[in-house]
């Protein structure tokens, strides 16, 4: 039996996502082809034996309710654990919506407390990696750490992201939140935690108390300080979501095979949900190369370095370059798509044009008709 | 006893060996063996099954059943997960101090007579799980209710010349079966059995016991039910179905029904159809990889691939490795398979994780092969074929034989 449970953030990096979580939450956003970036959390937990999982809604909740159902295509419909969401809840006098984690947690304490679990994970859902969390249990246990935090190599980039220093052992000795643009390799949090609930509750009640909304500022720089955190470093691929560009970035890393290895061909499976599309269809006019495309495709034009996800339609004499085509997406007769995103549901009509560029991929909203 | 009544009760016969697909069928049953680039042949008649709103579904399993039983599970991929009725897998049992093998069709469902009970249904619907077909078994249904019909048998027209390959229900022109003939060398009409019976529960329930009783019976429903059933006067009616349907029994008609699945338009069977899909168990593989050498040209990919060669007028199946160089044509490759660079396979069928070596030539020549021509050529189900090694035409590799 395992003596974890989880506690996931689905609204978490929304600010720089632009329109892309302009109907979703993070954790809904469309990835690899035929995932949620949620996809990836949930499945970690599962394999690593993690059934009891409760996730806290912002907004826009409607896509990841709609995906997530009863928790099924990931084997959580389960009589004891499983998935419960909370949807946003009016907690506090200004009525609005919880302000930061410390809020959202406190108002689910009686999930925490009626759990059996003594571990808890508290993640972010825009981390895209193959994690086994019974190993960063075991470097919690062994570290006697209050807080272990998943880190993985990256840059700062003009998302926020919370960077880390840490000594031989993985005590982590200086912690700082940047939006500054750094060229130089650092060590960033997967904003992936473990830490025991009964210390977790506490914090929380306190910091609550003293109104503090902030669990990073507010409880996890107190525990640097104080020198009871310790970061688990994730030396494969981990893939940190934060804003368009990562977004594009690391989804055109996964045209390289190694990368695709890391994330797919480990022994824990990557589950979605289940849609019973049919396979993809390639006709007398497709020409193919370097792509990622999922079922229910079919494909009459030309497609290079771009990723499609179920669904998608190209039709003679369409080219499509370095982009990503969502779900149900049509690139019409003879139109031309490069370094762009659909959005699910977006239909480029006969004849157009579409161009970003590389750093800068322009962004079709979902369900519009170009 | 806990039941609740269902109108009509499903009875699936899965236990076929298929010994005419040799080498596939070794180690599963007919029934199983992958279809279409991500189905097993039996995902046609369950999906079928609860799309025309049948919830309650008998898999009679007997040869090979395991990969089956483990395939169908508790019913959830195709909604079959249910609190009364849903999917169940019934292999032969022991009861009491006897115990046997199902003898034959009727026999398999005179085992399970107290499993149709259960349901306490009107009607009992037979099929047969190595057909490849797209029906909605409600509108035979209603036929069978509409004539109060004790037995009605799915029937296609096949041509005069193909009839005596069939069992034949000869009728009148309400379609009242008055004769049935096994494979007539004279045929008097061209109405030939699918294998798909919807009957009276109670009438079918005694004519299984009396069936039962005759020792010399074979416990056929063509043999032996049906024309029983006839003799005595019952109302027999042959319910004409008009699209697409295929026996996948040989290694050549499994074959031409994947080439149907990549030419819908011309086959008839077009499954990308959402109004009624066929439903698979999922693999939870990732999107298929296209690489920069690649060609493929009117075929199908699943999910799970890793496609570098040359690929035409081919279905592959999920989780395929084709590497560099290789060319694939007319061809159907399955489940979890490695073709090796430089390849040349034509006309072939490669089983499901077997391991193909560099350079191998497998099936008829790559320059200009005429469909229907040559024979299938076959590497079996996790066969590793040594590099440049040759599969001729027709030839069947693989196996334990």
């Amino acid at each position: 039996m395992n003596n974890m449970m989880s506690v996931l953030f689905a609204s978490g990096n929304e600010a720089k996502l632009n329109e892309l979580t302009l109907h979703r939450t993070t954790a809904s956003l469309p990835f690899g082809g035929r995932y949620r970036l949620i996809d990836f959390t949930l499945s970690n937990l599962v394999n690593s034996g993690i059934t009891q999982i409760g996730i806290v809604t912002r907004s826009n909740y409607q896509s990841l309710m709609d995906h997530i159902r009863q928790g099924r295509d990931w084997d959580l419909n389960r009589k004891n654990g499983g998935i419960s969401v909370f949807p946003p809840f009016v907690y506090n006098s200004s009525k609005e919506a919880y302000k930061g984690k410390i809020e959202a947690i406190y108002s689910i304490f009686n999930f925490l407390n009626h759990a059996e679990e003594d571990y808890v994970v508290l993640s972010n859902c825009n981390v895209a990696a193959n994690i086994d969390f019974e190993d960063i249990y075991n470097f919690h246990i062994e570290k006697g750490a209050a807080i272990t935090v998943v880190s993985h190599k990256g840059y700062t980039t003009s998302s926020q992201r919370i960077v880390l220093e840490k000594a031989a052992d993985g005590k982590i000795t200086d912690v700082y939140e940047t939006e500054y643009v750094g060229t130089e390799e650092k060590l960033i949090s997967g904003n992936i935690y473990i830490i025991e609930k009964d210390l977790l509750k506490d914090l929380v009640q306190k910091a609550y108390a003293h109104g503090l909304v902030d669990f990073e500022k507010d409880i996890l720089f107190k525990l640097v300080a104080e020198g009871k955190a310790y970061t688990y470093e994730l030396t494969g691929y981990a893939a940190i979501i934060d804003d368009v560009k990562t977004y594009y970035a690391e989804s055109m890393n996964l045209l390289n095979y190694e990368t695709r290895e890391a994330l797919f061909g480990q022994e824990g499976k990557i589950y979605t949900k289940v849609k019973d599309s049919v396979p993809t269809v390639y006709g007398e006019g497709a020409v193919v190369k370097n792509s990622l495309l999922a079922d229910g495709c079919v494909i009459n034009g030309t497609v290079e370095n771009s990723i499609l996800f179920r669904n998608v339609r190209i039709e003679k004499g369409a080219v499509v370059k370095n982009s990503i085509v969502m779900e149900n997406g049509v690139v019409g007769k003879d139109s031309s798509v490069s370094y762009a995103i659909t959005d699910k549901d977006v239909e480029v009509s006969e004849g157009r044009t579409i161009s970003g560029f590389s750093t800068y991929p322009i962004v079709i909203v979902k369900g519009k008709k170009v | 006893m806990l039941s609740t009544k269902k109108e009509c009760v499903a009875m699936l016969l899965a236990g076929g060996q298929g010994t005419r697909l040799g080498v596939l069928t070794q180690e599963v049953a007919k029934p199983a063996v992958p279809f279409g680039g991500k189905y097993r042949i039996i995902d046609f008649p369950i999906s079928n099954t609860i799309n025309s709103g049948i919830d309650t579904i008998g898999v009679l399993t007997q040869y090979q059943p395991f990969e089956l039983n483990q395939y169908i599970g508790n019913g959830q991929p195709w909604d079959l997960d249910r609190l009364n009725g849903g999917a169940f897998v019934l292999p032969p049992y022991q009861k009491g101090k006897s115990g046997e093998w199902y003898k034959g069709t009727a026999n398999a469902i005179y085992q399970n007579i107290n499993f149709i009970d259960r349901y306490n249904p009107e009607y009992v619907l037979i099929l047969s799980g190595d057909h490849i077909y797209k029906m909605d078994y409600s509108d035979m249904l209603d036929f069978h209710k509409k004539n109060g019909a004790d037995c009605t048998i799915a029937v296609l027209n096949v041509s005069i010349e193909e009839a005596s390959r069939f069992g034949i229900m000869n009728t009148n022109d309400k379609n009242e079966i008055y004769e049935f003939e096994e494979k007539p060398k004279q045929p008097k009409s061209t109405k030939a059995s699918m294998g798909i019976y919807i009957f009276t529960w109670e009438k079918l329930r005694a004519y299984l016991i009396r069936d039962e009783e005759d020792k010399d019976s074979q416990n056929d429903f063509g043999k032996n039910i049906i024309p029983m059933m006839l003799a005595d006067g019952q109302k027999l009616f042959a319910y004409e179905f008009s699209g697409y349907w295929k026996d996948v029994g040989t290694i050549s008609s499994l074959w031409e029904a994947n080439m149907d699945v990549l030419n819908p338009k011309s086959s008839g069977l077009n499954l990308n159809d959402r109004g009624w899909k066929i439903y698979a168990r999922n693999m939870a593989e990732p999107p298929h990889f296209v690489g920069q050498n690649a060609e493929i040209k009117n075929s199908i990919v699943s999910e799970g691939c890793n496609v570098d060669g040359k690929i035409v007028n081919s279905v592959i199946y999920h989780g395929a490795t084709v590497e560099q160089g290789a060319e694939i044509k007319d061809s159907i490759v399955m489940p979890g398979t490695k073709i090796g660079k430089n390849c040349r396979i034509c006309h072939a069928i490669i089983g499901w994780n077997a391991v193909v070596g560099e350079n191998c030539v497998i099936g008829a020549p790559q320059t200009a092969p005429v469909k229907g021509e040559w024979q299938i050529a076959v590497v079996g189900p996790e066969m590793e074929l040594a590099k440049n090694s040759v599969v001729t035409e027709g030839q069947m590799v693989g196996g334990n034989k």
